[in-house]
């Protein structure tokens, strides 16, 4: 299976359920397990929250781009936003770290989104924006895949 | 399925039933919700009943931890309740099933907190 994706939406909590929906749908065809779609969905979430809230601080005039590729049963996910940027990327990546606990942030998404992919990387230039790059395998290929004609 | 919060009290605590997404969207409005009926009834316990919660992530996390940090102040305790594995992965993950258990029934839960007369 392959293909590709991508989905620019403005930078709004409300597109959080687009963004996971959109990538929830576009995995499908390999029928994922409900447990693989739920980690899948809440890795998007983590990414698509930080670069709304973090990235553009909730400015909905900006707009967050999403990207999927299949390549067999190797997802990649890439959340870019041209917001804020992160200063230091390893404390931002540190467990309990937060720059917004007055929103009741636990400071766990990028320690969840790491936890939950096979590969994660954090690019961010501080001042011009962020990329996150997540690379998930899914188990659950579909068995007569390479059979249509 | 609609994104929604029940809570309903019992002898000493608040049972907190989540339906739908638990994400960002909805926190903030879900804390005053709770933090609502936390002044009205001053509970030392909560426990949180995910059965219905079709989506969690660090948002939900947020929630609930800032709940147990006020329920830590009166010495009360939070647990859990129905977790799915996917639910339960995450809440794993972010530390919380250290310091909140996961029951089996709102029974179970007040017969170990003593709640029971
Ligand atoms: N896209 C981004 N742009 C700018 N800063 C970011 C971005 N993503 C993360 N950060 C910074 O990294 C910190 C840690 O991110 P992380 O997702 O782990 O925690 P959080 O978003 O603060 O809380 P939580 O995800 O638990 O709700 C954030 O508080 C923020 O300062
Ligand atoms: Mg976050």
């Amino acid at each position: 299976m392959k293909n590709k994706m991508e989905l620019k939406f403005a930078a709004t909590l409300e597109n959080e359920s687009l963004a996971r929906s959109s990538v929830s749908i576009f995995i499908a065809p390999l029928n994922p397990t409900l447990e693989e779609i739920g980690e899948i969905k809440t890795i998007v979430s983590e990414a698509v929250s930080n670069a709304i809230i973090h990235g553009y601080n909730f400015d909905d005039e900006k707009y967050v781009t999403l990207k999927c590729e299949l390549n067999g049963n190797l997802l990649s996910i890439v959340v870019i936003d041209y917001g804020k940027g992160i200063k230091d990327v390893e404390e931002a990546k540190t467990p309990h770290y937060s720059t917004r606990p007055d929103l009741e942030r636990a400071g766990m998404g990028m320690t969840i989104m790491e936890t939950l992919s096979d590969y994660f990387e954090v690019v961010s230039v501080y001042g011009m924006g962020s990329k996150i790059i997540i690379k998930k395998e899914l188990q659950h290929v579909d068995s007569y895949e390479g059979e249509t004609i | 399925m609609e994104n929604k919060i029940r809570i309903s009290p019992f002898e000493d605590g608040l049972l907190i039933k989540f339906s739908g997404d638990l994400d960002s969207s909805k926190t903030l409005l879900y804390r005053n919700r709770i933090q609502k009926e936390m002044i009205k009834s001053a509970p030392r316990f909560l426990l949180f009943d995910l059965k219905d919660c079709s989506f969690i992530d660090s948002a939900g996390i947020g929630l609930i931890l800032g709940r147990f940090n006020e329920i830590e102040k009166v010495n009360g305790a939070c647990g859990f309740l129905n977790l799915s594995s996917y639910a339960r992965k995450i809440i794993k993950i972010s530390g919380l099933l250290s310091i909140m258990k996961e029951y089996q029934s709102l029974g179970s839960f007040k017969k170990e907190m003593g709640v029971i007369l």
